[in-house]
C-alpha cells in the first residue's frame, strides 16, 4: 500500500467518525421534523415510524392558525432582540474599559459578574418577581426584557472582555494619534474590530433569551407569554396534543437557524480571532 | 512643523514607580532627534508623554512655544509610528492612509489625493487596496509611515518603527526613514536600542539611562566627547574597553603595561596634567588597538589571546590584559563581551595573532578615554 493510500484511508475514517457523531447529534431533531410532518392521526401510532407515511401540514396549520402560539412567537422575538440590545449596549463599554485599562477593581468586577452567573436562576427568580411586581412591570415586555437582560449581561461581559483582550491597546493610541477622542476611536476603530466578536456575544444573548424558561413562566402569564410556555402547555390536563407541540418546537427552531446560518461568517471570524494583529 | 521642548519633565507611574527624572532638552524645528538607551530606560515613556498617551508628572512640554502638557493627542498635531505598526485591521492600506485626513475634516479629493502620493513616495500604489493582513512585514512597515506622513504634522514621533524586520530589510529602512525625514524636514522623535540606528540616522541622539539623560549630543561628539562611562560604552560596537590604570605625570600604568601619553592629550584633558599616581579609568576603543607587529606605535602592551573571530575585513581580537576590568554599566555590552573580562579590539585582517598567543598591541594613545573612577564622569 502507497502512503497516498494510507492517507485517503485515514482521511475517509475521520470523515465516517465526524459522520457518526453529526448524525448522534441531528437525531432527536431529525425525529422532531418527522413527527411534525406526520398527519395527526399517525403522530402516535404503534409501534412508532420514523418516516411519516405520508407527509401533512396538518400540525403545521394548527399551531400557526388557531392558536395563541403566533402571538407568542412575537413576544419571544421582541424579547430576545431587545434583550440582545440592551446587553451588549451595557456590556460593550464595560467589558472595553475592563479589560484595556486593567485595574485592581476591573478584575473584581469582572469577577463578580461570574459569580452572579453562578447563581441558580430560581433563587434569582423569586425577587426578581417582587420587583417587578412592585413595578408593575408583570407579565410584559419591558419587565421580561430586563430579567433576561440580568442574566444576559454578565455572559456578555465575559465574551467580549476575552474577544477585546486580543485587541492591542495600540490599536486605541493609534487611532488617538490620528486624531480621534477616546470614544471616536472606541466607535470607529474598536468596534468594527471587534464586529465576530459581537456578533457571536449578539447570538449568544438572543438564543439565551429565545430559549428561556424560566423567568418566563415565573413572571408573565398571558399578555407577554413566550413560545416555550406556550409549546410546553400543549402538554397538560386535557392531554398531551404531540402533533402540535413537535410542529411549534420545529418552528420556534427556525430563526436560531437561520441567525447562525446568516452569521457563519462572523463567527468562524470570530473563532479564530487571534488573527486580528496585524 | 515645530520645536519641541523639554523642561524638567518627570514621570512617575502609578506604582510610584520614577520612570522619568527631570528631563530637560529642545529639539529644533526640522531636527531628528534619537532616544538611545538599553531596555527599561525610558524611551518609551519620554515618547508617550510627547505623544500625550501618557500623563507628565511635573515638568513643561512645549511644542511649537504652546504648552500642551494638558493637551489631548489629538491636538497635539503630531503623528506616532508604532513598533506594532497598530494599523487598523479592518481598514484596507488607502483607508488606513487616509483615517487621519478622514478624522482632520479634509474634503474627498484632497485626501484622495494626498493618499495617492504618500504611496507614490513609499511605493505602496499597487497594495492600496489590499489589508494590512495580507501584507509583508516591510510593506505594514511603510503603510505606517505613510499614515505619519500623510498628515504633514508638526513632529513624527517613532518608537522601534524597524525592531520586527529582518536585519536587512532593517538597513533598508533606517536610509529610507533617514532620507524622507531629511525631505520633509519634519521635527523627529525616534526611539531605539540600537546604537548602530541611533549614530546613522540622528541629527542628535539622546541617550537615557535609568530614566536619566545622559548626554544629548551629535553623533560625532558622542563618540569623541562622551561625558560619562555609560555613554563611552553605549556609543561604538563593540564597546569601549574599560580598564582601572594609575597615571603618575605622563606616564600610564595599565597592570604591568607602563607607556606614555602623548602631549595632545593634557592639551584636551587639562585636568590630567600634574597627576601623582593618580588613580583612574582609561577608556581604550576597539578600533584604537591593532597588531604591533604590523603597526608599531610608541604606545605598546603585552596581552593574551583568548579569542579571534575574522570577519574578513578585520578581525575582532579579544584580549585578556592584566589590569583591573571594569564595567560601564550597559546590560547591552556586557552581554556582548560575555562573562569573560577580555577586551575587543579591531585588528586588520592581515593579523597573524592566534588564539592562546601572547601579544603585542599597539594603543593609539591620542585617543584614550579618562574617567574619574568614583563619579564615572569623564575626565577633561
Ligand atoms: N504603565 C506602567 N506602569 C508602571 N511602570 C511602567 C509602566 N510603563 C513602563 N513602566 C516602567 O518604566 C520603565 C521605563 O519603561 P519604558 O517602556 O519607557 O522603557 P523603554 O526604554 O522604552 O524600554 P524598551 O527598550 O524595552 O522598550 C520600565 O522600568 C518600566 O517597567
Ligand atoms: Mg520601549
Amino acid at each position: 500500500m502507497t502512503d497516498v493510500n494510507q492517507r485517503d484511508i485515514g482521511k475517509a475514517m475521520i470523515n465516517a467518525a465526524a459522520l457518526v457523531l453529526v448524525l448522534s447529534y441531528a437525531l432527536p431533531y431529525v425525529y422532531l421534523l418527522m413527527t411534525s410532518l406526520k398527519p395527526a392521526a399517525d403522530v402516535q401510532q404503534i409501534p412508532p415510524h420514523f418516516f411519516p407515511e405520508s407527509i401533512s401540514f396538518e400540525n403545521f396549520r394548527e399551531v400557526l392558525v388557531n392558536s395563541t402560539l403566533p402571538h407568542a412567537f412575537a413576544n419571544s422575538l421582541i424579547v430576545a432582540v431587545l434583550t440582545t440590545i440592551l446587553s451588549l449596549i451595557l456590556a460593550l463599554p464595560a467589558a472595553y474599559v475592563a479589560t484595556q485599562y486593567r485595574r485592581k477593581l476591573t478584575v473584581v468586577f469582572l469577577l463578580f459578574a461570574l459569580v452572579t452567573r453562578m447563581v441558580p436562576a430560581v433563587s434569582l427568580g423569586v425577587p426578581l418577581f417582587q420587583l417587578l411586581k412592585s413595578l408593575g412591570l408583570l407579565d410584559t415586555v419591558p419587565g421580561l426584557v430586563l430579567a433576561h437582560t440580568s442574566t444576559a449581561v454578565p455572559l456578555a461581559l465575559l465574551l467580549l472582555a476575552a474577544f477585546f483582550e486580543g485587541i492591542p491597546r495600540d490599536l486605541e493610541e493609534a487611532a488617538r494619534m490620528d486624531g480621534c477622542t477616546r470614544f471616536q476611536a472606541f466607535r470607529k476603530i474598536i468596534l468594527p474590530v471587534m464586529k465576530s466578536g459581537i456578533a457571536i456575544t449578539a447570538l449568544f444573548s438572543f438564543i439565551a433569551s429565545w430559549n428561556e424558561f424560566l423567568y418566563a413562566l415565573l413572571l408573565t402569564s398571558e399578555n407577554s407569554k413566550t413560545a416555550p410556555i406556550v409549546i410546553a402547555e400543549y402538554n397538560s390536563v386535557f392531554g398531551l396534543a404531540w402533533g402540535p407541540m413537535t410542529a411549534a418546537a420545529v418552528v420556534y427552531s427556525l430563526p436560531v437557524i437561520a441567525i447562525t446560518l446568516a452569521l457563519q461568517k462572523q463567527i468562524i471570524g470570530g473563532l479564530t480571532f487571534g488573527a486580528v494583529k496585524g | 512643523m515645530a520645536e519641541i521642548s523639554l523642561n524638567k519633565i518627570n514621570k512617575i507611574y502609578g506604582d510610584n514607580f520614577h520612570a522619568i527624572h527631570d528631563l530637560t532638552f529642545d529639539i529644533k524645528d526640522g531636527e531628528f532627534m534619537v532616544f538611545v538607551g538599553p531596555s527599561g530606560c525610558g524611551k518609551s515613556t519620554a515618547l508617550r508623554m510627547i505623544a500625550g498617551l501618557e500623563s507628565i508628572s511635573s515638568g513643561e512640554l512645549r511644542i511649537g512655544g504652546r504648552i500642551v502638557n494638558d493637551v489631548d493627542p489629538k491636538d497635539r498635531d503630531i503623528a506616532m509610528v508604532f513598533q506594532s505598526y497598530a494599523l487598523y485591521p479592518h481598514k484596507t492600506v488607502r483607508e488606513n492612509i487616509a483615517f487621519p485626513l478622514l478624522m482632520a475634516g479634509l474634503d474627498k479629493a484632497e485626501i484622495a489625493a494626498r493618499v495617492e502620493a504618500a504611496a507614490r513616495t513609499l511605493e505602496l500604489t499597487p497594495h492600496l487596496d489590499r489589508k494590512p493582513a495580507h501584507l509583508s512585514g516591510g510593506q505594514r512597515q511603510r503603510v505606517a509611515m505613510g499614515r505619519a506622513i500623510v498628515r504633514q504634522p508638526a513632529a513624527f514621533l517613532m518608537d522601534e518603527p524597524l525592531s520586527n524586520l529582518d536585519a536587512k530589510l532593517r538597513v533598508q529602512m533606517r536610509a529610507e526613514i533617514a532620507s524622507l525625514q531629511r525631505n520633509l524636514k519634519v521635527t523627529t522623535i525616534y526611539v531605539t536600542h540600537d546604537q548602530v540606528e541611533a549614530m546613522t540616522m540622528g541629527d542628535r541622539v539622546a541617550v537615557l539611562k535609568g530614566g536619566v539623560l545622559q548626554q544629548v549630543d551629535t553623533p560625532q561628539n558622542l563618540y569623541s566627547r562622551p561625558v560619562n562611562m555609560f555613554v563611552a560604552a553605549f556609543i561604538g560596537s563593540p564597546s569601549m574597553n574599560l580598564y582601572e590604570a594609575t597615571l603618575d605625570g605622563t606616564e600610564l600604568k595599565l597592570g604591568s603595561n607602563t607607556f606614555n601619553i602623548p602631549a595632545s592629550v593634557f592639551a584636551q584633558r587639562p585636568s590630567l596634567n600634574g597627576a601623582i599616581r593618580r588613580h583612574l579609568v582609561v577608556g581604550i576603543r576597539p578600533e584604537h588597538m591593532n597588531d604591533a607587529t604590523l603597526h608599531p606605535a610608541s604606545a605598546e602592551i603585552k596581552a593574551h589571546v583568548k579569542l579571534v573571530e575574522a570577519l574578513g575585513s578585520e578581525a575582532m581580537v579579544h584580549l585578556v590584559i592584566d589590569a583591573p576590568w571594569i564595567d560601564a554599566g550597559d546590560p547591552d555590552a556586557a552581554s556582548d563581551i560575555g562573562h569573560e573580562r577580555t577586551a575587543v579590539a579591531r585588528f586588520s585582517p592581515k593579523s597573524s595573532v592566534r588564539a592562546d598567543d601572547n601579544a603585542r598591541v599597539a594603543i593609539a594613545a591620542e585617543e584614550l578615554h579618562f574617567f574619574d573612577p568614583q563619579t564615572r564622569k569623564s575626565l577633561w
